[in-house]
């Protein structure tokens, strides 16, 4: 119980005498976790684009032009009786048009310049929650008759793709991660190696006097651990600030109103950051310690 | 206390101890004596662990030394204090932090640690100097605060390596006086010295070393 007191006291009082040496680490231990935290909002953010997605699959398809009117209405109908179909709603031409100059400024002139037939009108069929499954909808897709439509968009093609890209993107963010964690680790522990080499005396005069080896670590590791609590304060008030950022110019950029949606990581993951934070600090100090001691004798 | 058999330590080709047998009783005052490089320091850092005998056994109260790992040696040097021939204080530390580590080590309470501080530093004759650094002390001054961290834990070995080398005269026989009172109270000292007078005018059983061999008991 004293000894954790004295342990604290010696940990608070070299945090503060090497003041400089313990925030090189805190910084290093900030920047890395900033570059995971922007890795990790992008990955949190993409991930949230696709589940939306995921949750909203419609089947389109494409008349082909010569359908007439009145039979694209009946096809309509059709579908909309059918068990697995939750709705069907028509899309003529003149609301494709509508629809992509809502949201694309300056295209009315092209699509103007390219005449009609270019956007065809189509039946956005959205399946009940239980067919929602790439399996049945590609069945789904199939089953349409190929007489009335030109072209049968399931929508999964995209989506899977992005999955594929996600996947990459997580595989590429796991890779990035490590090696940002070893660099961390590498510089922090040198780092701390430096606040331990500036208190060899004390570290070996403490032996002499019998403290165990656990007692004289224990403060480095809580230098550590304090290192961590802090870098990773820090890495979060810069990685909201980073999210300021890119929310502003996201709107700037695009009008699409997707920016908007564009999260801050929940508090979950803030949590984690910090707790990797912790880990790295302590990790580093413990390591270096245990180098020193074990050079030193 | 201190039981040595056939201890032989070699430090790469250098023979610092050759084939040391002796037996010290709980409770002696003993010195450990002989020209410089004869082999006193290393007695001494054999006996707090600070080296191990390339040969041979060595038991302290009953513990054989030359087999401690782990817990076993901190354990060993808190019954233990040290009077280190080149003091080891910390310079970036106050006297009495420096006195106090002995007893912060072990866990204990502040309030205890400071009592026994102020009472351990006027035993030396440094009452009311525990505010004050190593750097700005005398060399005699500074031994005695190297005294005075061995002796605060109450230990029941003391081991001095040339406690009064830097001390002149009358101070050296007021540290001897410290050693002695140490003593009375039940403690085994240990003193490697080489200075003839001293061991005169303090008579006690001398271990004398030459080139490493126990020459006389
Ligand atoms: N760490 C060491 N490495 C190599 N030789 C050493 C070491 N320590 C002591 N010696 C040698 O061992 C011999 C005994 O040294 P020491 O025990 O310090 O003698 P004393 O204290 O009696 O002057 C000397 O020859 C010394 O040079
Ligand atoms: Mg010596």
């Amino acid at each position: 119980m004293h000894a954790l007191q004295h342990i604290l006291r010696r940990a608070i009082r070299s945090l503060w005498e090497q003041a400089y040496l313990n925030s090189v680490a805190t910084f290093v231990i900030a920047a890395a976790l900033l570059l995971m935290g922007v890795y990790l909002t992008v990955q949190f953010n993409l991930n949230a684009i696709v589940d939306s997605w995921d949750s909203d699959v419609h089947v389109s398809a494409y008349f082909k032009d010569d359908v007439p009117e009145q039979r694209r209405f009946e096809l309509r109908d059709e579908l909309a009786a059918r068990r697995e179909v939750a709705s069907v709603r028509y899309f003529s031409e003149e609301d494709a048009r509508r629809w992509l100059i809502d949201r694309v400024a300056d295209i009315e002139p092209v699509l103007d310049e390219l005449g009609p037939g270019v956007l065809p009108a189509s039946l956005e069929i959205t399946l009940v929650p239980e067919r929602s499954n790439p399996e049945a909808i590609a069945a789904f897709a199939r089953s349409l008759s190929s007489t009335d439509f030109d072209d049968i968009d399931d929508g999964r093609e995209w989506v899977e793709r992005f999955h594929a890209f996600l996947s990459l993107l997580q595989l590429l963010g796991a890779v990035l991660g490590a090696l940002i964690v070893l660099a961390a680790l590498f510089l922090v522990a040198n780092t701390v190696y430096l606040i331990v080499y500036n208190r060899r005396d004390e570290v070996e005069i403490q032996k002499l006097v019998g403290a165990t080896t656990t007692y004289i670590i224990a403060p480095f590791l809580l230098e550590g651990a304090a290192q961590g609590v802090l870098g990773g304060v820090v890495a979060i008030f810069g990685l909201w600030g980073v999210h300021r950022l890119l929310v502003v110019r996201l709107q700037e950029a695009l009008q699409l109103g997707v920016a908007g949606d564009l999260v801050f990581l929940p508090v979950s993951w803030r949590l984690a950051l910090l707790a990797t934070g912790v880990v790295l600090g302590v990790l580093a100090a413990g390591v270096s310690v245990r180098r020193f001691l074990s050079t030193a004798a | 206390m201190i039981r040595m058999y056939h201890v032989t330590k070699r430090y790469g080709d250098v023979t610092a101890l050759r084939d040391v047998s002796l037996k010290v009783g709980k409770g002696e005052f003993c010195y450990i004596t002989g020209p410089s490089g004869a082999g006193k320091s290393t007695m001494l850092k054999l006996l707090y662990g600070a080296e191990r005998p390339t040969e041979g056994k060595l038991l302290v109260g009953g513990v054989d030394v030359s087999k401690l790992r782990g817990r076993r040696l901190p354990a060993l040097r808190r019954s233990m204090g040290v009077v280190f021939q080149d003091f080891k204080l910390i310079d970036t530390r106050s006297v009495a932090e420096n006195v106090g580590l002995a007893l912060e080590v072990i866990g204990t309470p502040r309030p205890v640690i400071e009592r026994r501080v102020a009472a351990v530093l006027s035993i030396v004759g440094l009452r009311g100097r525990g505010h004050e650094y190593p750097p700005t002390l005398s060399g005699g001054e500074q031994q005695r605060v190297a005294v005075a961290r061995a002796i605060v834990n109450d230990p029941s070995i003391l081991l001095a390596d040339e406690p009064t080398g830097n001390l002149d005269g009358a101070m050296a026989i007021e540290v001897m006086e410290i050693l002695q009172s140490i003593q009375l109270r039940g403690t085994t000292v240990l003193v490697a010295t080489h200075d003839a007078g001293l061991m005169e005018r303090f008579p006690y059983r001398k271990l004398r070393f030459e080139h490493g061999r126990l020459v006389s008991s």
